[in-house]
């Protein structure tokens, strides 16, 4: 998972009901720190109910500041997006993708995209999950030190790394 | 082609051409696509809309079928031409209020329409009559196909077709089927039959799409997911429930005229008697007569072309058809006055003068 405001690899998961919703938010190590929520301990609910001072605050500010990201491309905002429930651009299903994708199961059958494709998207597509088979077999393999089959893998998935450099759109 | 000239001849979904329409009147199928770089219609700019309608324009009129068909800018159009193309369904009612960037192209049969600039920058839209769904799809498919070669659309290889509302993602497609449901409305079915339809993820509207209400016992089945499934299976299974709202619509009629013809036949000639003398009506009171008249000929009670003057009488005494074919605008009280003449004239040629509803078992 990738972390909320850069796109280090997320360590730090943060939940934390404000007003009655649940918010959560994905942090980064470095990230977190320079929000100041590194220290763990001072997270604990026995802290907070001890509390010298609840980070509660700080939290809110934190998931503000999370929230107000816009979209890069044409300027949308998350809060729009609540308001109106319609996007700005094709962009900003990448930006508020995390929004989006929470909302779905609510609206459709299913998450992932079941239908017809144009051709040159198709294949690459076909590509990439054939890519993915490939790379988890590869690391069993690995792992259970079948190294003459993980060679094979690894030529295989640099073959198709290949091809699917021709079609990238 | 002028708006005059398209508005001579009734769409060719409209004659249903022998297709079996005796329950579901009309299949529609609608394509959402989105150009790839530039923001939703919703959320940009004029100057950003009229440049994706003069590009998109061109690439539209190239498609096959569709270069001498209707292609208009909506500014160019006054408020009364707009609500005719919404009453044929060639426009949505959200369309109709937008002006300058959007656009309509229209071909010659009515069967495709494309919309520029509607709530995504591109809705193409095929009706055929009839429960027709796949035809629908494979006609708007095509033309999909055929502008993927031109145009570069939003698509993520995940979440499919990008569009202006997530619920429209994935396939971007919205099919559905206009039924004309008495039997079940008359024999109080229909109430258990419309929540069945929701509790299988479809949805119900009524004549003129969200929010509007059931007129003339007419009701639209569509999908409302449209992520998850592929195409096929969307209209496969609209398929199958609409089959099957058909037929039970069927039984109930057969019911209804076994156990309570009596009833029925009153309906009818109550219907008949009012739009054959009456001098001012509205257009609900219209739907509502014309939907028992349409029953009466559906059951060999009446004439059985009284269905086509039914179905076309359902379209040009709607209001803005109504003052369309007046040649001027009316004040509602008017138009009621106009709708009953037009209906009167009509029947008198396809009702005969006497009918004889009491049937000969009686």
């Amino acid at each position: 998972m990738k972390c909320d405001s850069c796109d280090e690899k997320a360590t730090v998961f943060y939940t934390q009901v404000i007003e009655g919703k649940l918010k959560k938010f994905v942090l980064c190590e470095a990230c977190a720190q320079k929000k100041g929520i590194t220290n763990v301990d001072d997270l604990l609910m026995g802290n907070d109910l001890l509390a010298n001072s609840p980070p509660e605050t700080k939290i809110q500010d934190i998931v503000a500041e999370l929230n107000q990201e816009n979209c890069s491309a044409c300027g949308f905002s998350l809060d729009d997006f609540r308001k109106v429930g319609r996007l700005g651009c094709p962009d900003c299903y990448q930006v508020f993708s995390r929004e989006i994708v929470e909302r779905l199961p609510s609206m459709h059958k299913g998450g992932v995209h079941k239908g017809y494709l144009p051709e040159g998207i198709a294949i690459k597509q076909a590509l990439k999950s054939e890519l993915a088979s490939l790379t988890e077999k590869l690391e069993n393999a690995i792992e259970d030190e079948r190294f003459e089959e993980a060679a094979k893998l690894r030529d295989q998935i640099s073959k198709i790394e290949k091809e699917k450099g021709l079609v990238e759109l | 082609m002028r708006f005059a000239t398209l508005l001579k001849h009734p769409a060719d979904w409209m004659m249903g051409h022998g297709a079996e329409t005796s329950v579901v009147l009309t299949s529609r199928v609608r394509l959402a696509r989105n150009l790839a770089k530039s923001p939703f219609p919703g959320w940009s700019r004029k100057i950003d809309r009229e440049e994706v309608y003069s590009s998109l324009r061109e690439k539209l009129e190239s498609v096959p079928g569709m270069k001498d068909g209707f292609s208009h800018e909506l500014c160019d159009l006054d408020p009364l031409q707009k609500q005719v193309l919404v009453e044929r369904h060639l426009i949505s009612r959200e369309q109709a209020a937008r002006s300058e960037g959007s656009g309509s192209v229209v071909n010659r049969k009515q069967t495709l329409s494309l919309m520029i600039n509607e709530e995504d920058h591109l809705r193409i839209q095929a009706i055929r009559p009839s429960l027709q769904l796949r035809e629908a799809f494979k006609l708007a498919h095509a033309v999909d196909q055929r502008l993927e070669q031109l145009v570069d659309f939003a698509i993520d290889p995940s979440l499919g077709y990008l569009t202006a509302c997530p619920t429209n993602l994935g396939t971007g497609m919205r099919a559905s089927s206009m039924l004309h449901l008495p039997g079940l409305v008359l024999s109080d079915q229909i109430g258990p039959v419309l929540k069945g339809i929701n509790k299988l993820g479809l949805a119900v509207r009524g004549l003129y799409g969200e929010g509007t209400e059931s007129l003339g016992n007419l009701y639209q089945i569509s999908n409302q997911s449209t992520l998850g499934e592929s195409e096929g299976e969307i209209l496969d299974r609209l398929t199958r429930v609409i089959g099957d709202v058909a037929q039970y619509e069927l039984q109930a009629r057969e019911r209804l005229m076994t156990n309570d013809s009596i009833m029925v036949r009153d309906r009818i000639g109550r219907a008949a008697g009012n739009l054959s003398y009456a001098h001012i009506i509205t257009s609900k009171e219209a739907l509502n007569h014309l939907s028992m008249l349409r029953l009466g000929a559906d059951l060999t009670l009446l004439p059985a072309d009284l269905v086509e003057s039914c179905d076309r009488l359902f379209m040009e005494t709607q209001p803005a058809h109504l003052q369309w074919g007046a040649g001027r605008k009316l004040e509602p009280e008017a138009r009621d006055i106009i709708r009953a003449q037009m209906i009167r004239e009509k029947l008198q040629s396809s009702l005969p003068p006497a009918i004889d509803l009491s049937g000969k078992e009686n």
